[in-house]
């Protein structure tokens, strides 16, 4: 918002009711969400006539207000996350290790066999408040130990999950008993 | 009812329909209602809708100004908060942007006087008053919440669905009543569950909400009840508004089931999360509006295709409500003109600014308001280079009648400090030395060059 001015807020509110309490007879959605998502995001810009479709349908308009504040308000949230930490359990060290969580719940990582070792998979929780966000901005991530050594790096896939192989000799159990009995999710630096 | 973006058909709708109901019959008494017929097509020589609408309009605010604090306009509209007399301010302000809504108020008022002459002087004229004002929000209050829906939802919604959700959620409420009540209509309740009456069922204390109805007791439901209580159901009377859904009914329980899902939904949301924010409070989204349009204009279109949705069919559309399909969206207009920016505040000579001080004083305003009025208005702001041509009585105006007296984002310097809100627009008309209808015409004309290129704004 302009700073200088005291009458930016009440223009703009002008701007929107002009341009939403239009009355436009047999008005109707006129662009799907995904085309309008799809000009929101900037991955694929609306064409002429889709243009002219919403500058003259209000209920269009309206839908893409409520698009724009509901990507705002996703893009606010995975702002705001940077981690997420977790501690090995005491019953998960006595037993095979197949999985940790976050204490936040958003974030768990699965350790599967895989031949002579062990595949490491890191899976975002859906209904984690920065997943839609995550999801669209799709960050370089990194699983930390307890030392700070890198556990697991790379970007999320459609469904919210990252594998790779356990980069260590030691099992995953042990190997976070050795290392603080803790782990972290974080975004990598770029 | 809830649904998703609805915001009048819970229960206090009724109490908002009586209000508007009680002020429109403040509004039109005396000369009000033969005003109302001086128009027509061929151009009579009365006043035209418009100008009826806004005097209507204006007189109705008024008066729910002065109810105001009555326990009918405090009592609450919804489940958001609104109250009843909110609900009402803000309806009577859909109903200017829905025009066609007064259109057909007051053909209903041609027809009643082409029919039984001066109604309005008879016996009984109140009532007859009363139900066409009532018809027109009726219909008003369902188009705006099926736009609500839509854009709350991203799907279509028709008036003629919500009506239908109504009548479904209306059934549930008869059937629940009954199942409650089992013992007095053993009969009834056996009729519907399809079943010979014997003992306490068991589906009567099963059903908790509306999202454990079945669609098959809806339907047994409307057809017992011509036997049951002397009239025909919903879905069994001539008028065949609902007639086709009596066979359908996997629609009739995915729309309970909406229903249903939604309330409990709306029953978990913390009343103060309104569907805005802060984001919808500053209007945000228009930064995004103005970009989605510019990198439209940037991209090179050849050869993407247009992913257009055609125009939905009602398929709730009673045969009765089939009306002529309204012409499509306007033609594109002419690109919006790049316009110079406007000096400030012209010079004034010292003579000029004690003729100002004491107008301003003469309306119980602070001496300075023209001068400290008019330079808090940005002169890079789109509106002012729009309206460079206009006094500031008249951009106030204009303010006044597109937000409302009172917005918050109003600043200080523009609002009288005795009220907190904009000057009345007696005093602007008084600010501007012009009569009030004059000022009137003027902000119109102001408003209707905004519109005219608000497509592009």
């Amino acid at each position: 918002m302009n700073e200088k001015s005291k009458t930016g807020l009440a223009d703009r509110r002008l701007r929107e009711r002009l341009l939403l309490g239009r009355a436009v007879p047999g008005d109707h959605l006129r662009l799907a969400d995904a085309t309008l998502l799809g000009a929101l995001d900037g991955s694929r810009p609306l064409t002429a006539n889709e243009r002219a479709a919403l500058m003259h349908s209000p209920l269009t308009l309206r839908r893409l207000r409520v698009l724009s504040d509901a990507v705002r308000k996703q893009a606010g949230a995975a702002a705001i996350w940077m981690r997420s930490g977790g501690l090995l359990r005491a019953a998960a060290s006595s037993t095979t290790l197949d999985r940790l969580v976050t204490d936040d719940g958003c974030w768990a990582l699965h350790f599967v066999p895989d031949g002579d070792g062990w595949s490491v998979i890191l899976a975002l929780a859906a209904e984690a408040p920065f997943a839609p966000g995550l999801m669209r901005q799709q960050p370089m991530l990194r699983v930390l130990d307890g030392a700070g050594a890198t556990v697991l790096q790379g970007r999320l896939d459609i469904d919210g999950e990252c594998e790779d192989g356990w980069p260590f000799d030691t099992p995953p159990a042990r190997h976070f008993q050795l290392h603080g009995g803790m782990f972290a999710v974080e975004t990598a630096a770029p | 009812m809830r649904l998703p973006g609805t915001r009048y058909q819970e229960h206090g709708w009724e109490q908002v329909r009586k209000l508007l109901g009680h002020c429109s019959l403040l509004a039109l008494n005396g000369e009000g209602v033969p005003a109302l017929l001086g128009h027509g097509d061929k151009g009579e020589g009365g006043p035209a809708p418009a100008a009826l609408l806004e005097r209507y309009t204006e007189a109705v605010a008024t008066a729910l100004g002065r109810s105001a604090g009555s326990s009918r306009a405090e009592a609450p509209g919804n489940h958001y908060g609104e109250s009843v007399a909110e609900l009402a301010l803000s309806l009577l302000y859909e109903l200017r942007a829905q025009p066609s809504y007064w259109d057909g108020f007051l053909a209903a008022v041609a027809s009643e006087h082409a029919r039984n002459g001066a109604f309005w002087t008879g016996a009984g004229a109140d009532g007859i008053l009363r139900k066409k004002i009532n018809d027109m929000y009726a219909g008003l209050r369902d188009k705006v919440d099926a736009d609500n829906c839509q854009v709350a939802l991203g799907k279509p919604c028709s008036p003629n669905k919500i009506y239908t959700y109504r009548m479904l959620d209306t059934a549930y409420g008869d059937i629940a009543a009954l199942f409650a009540n089992w013992q007095v209509h053993e009969d009834q309740v056996a009729a519907i569950l399809g079943r010979a009456p014997g003992g306490l069922p068991i589906e009567a204390r099963q059903m908790k909400s509306i999202a454990g109805c079945k669609a098959e007791w809806v339907i047994r439901w409307s057809e017992t009840l011509d036997r049951f209580a002397g009239s025909p159901g919903p879905l069994h009377t001539k008028s065949k508004r609902f007639a086709s859904l009596k066979n359908q009914p996997d629609k009739i329980a995915a729309m309970l089931a909406e229903i249903g899902d939604y309330e409990e939904l709306s029953a978990n949301l913390d009343h103060a999360e309104g569907w805005a924010g802060d984001a919808g409070e500053a209007a945000l989204w228009l930064e995004d509006y103005w970009r989605v349009l510019g990198e439209s204009e940037a991209a090179a279109p050849e050869g993407t295709d247009d992913r257009l949705l055609a125009a939905p069919d009602d398929e709730f559309a009673g045969p009765e409500t089939d009306g002529p399909v309204p012409p499509d969206a306007a033609p594109l207009p002419d690109e919006p003109l790049a316009l110079p920016t406007p000096a400030l505040t012209p010079a004034l000579t010292p003579g000029q600014r004690a003729h100002e001080q004491a107008l301003a004083l003469s309306l119980s305003l602070p001496p300075r308001f023209i001068e400290l009025a008019a330079a808090s208005q940005d002169a890079s702001s789109w509106t002012l280079r729009m309206l460079k041509d206009d006094t500031l009585p008249v951009r106030l105006a204009v303010y006044q009648k597109m937000l409302g007296g009172a917005d918050d984002s109003y600043p200080d310097e523009w609002r009288d400090p005795a009220t907190g809100e904009l000057p009345t627009l007696q005093q602007l008309a008084a600010l501007d030395g012009v009569s009030m209808p004059t000022l009137r015409k003027r902000r119109n004309e102001a408003i209707a060059r905004l519109s005219a290129c608000t497509p592009g704004l």
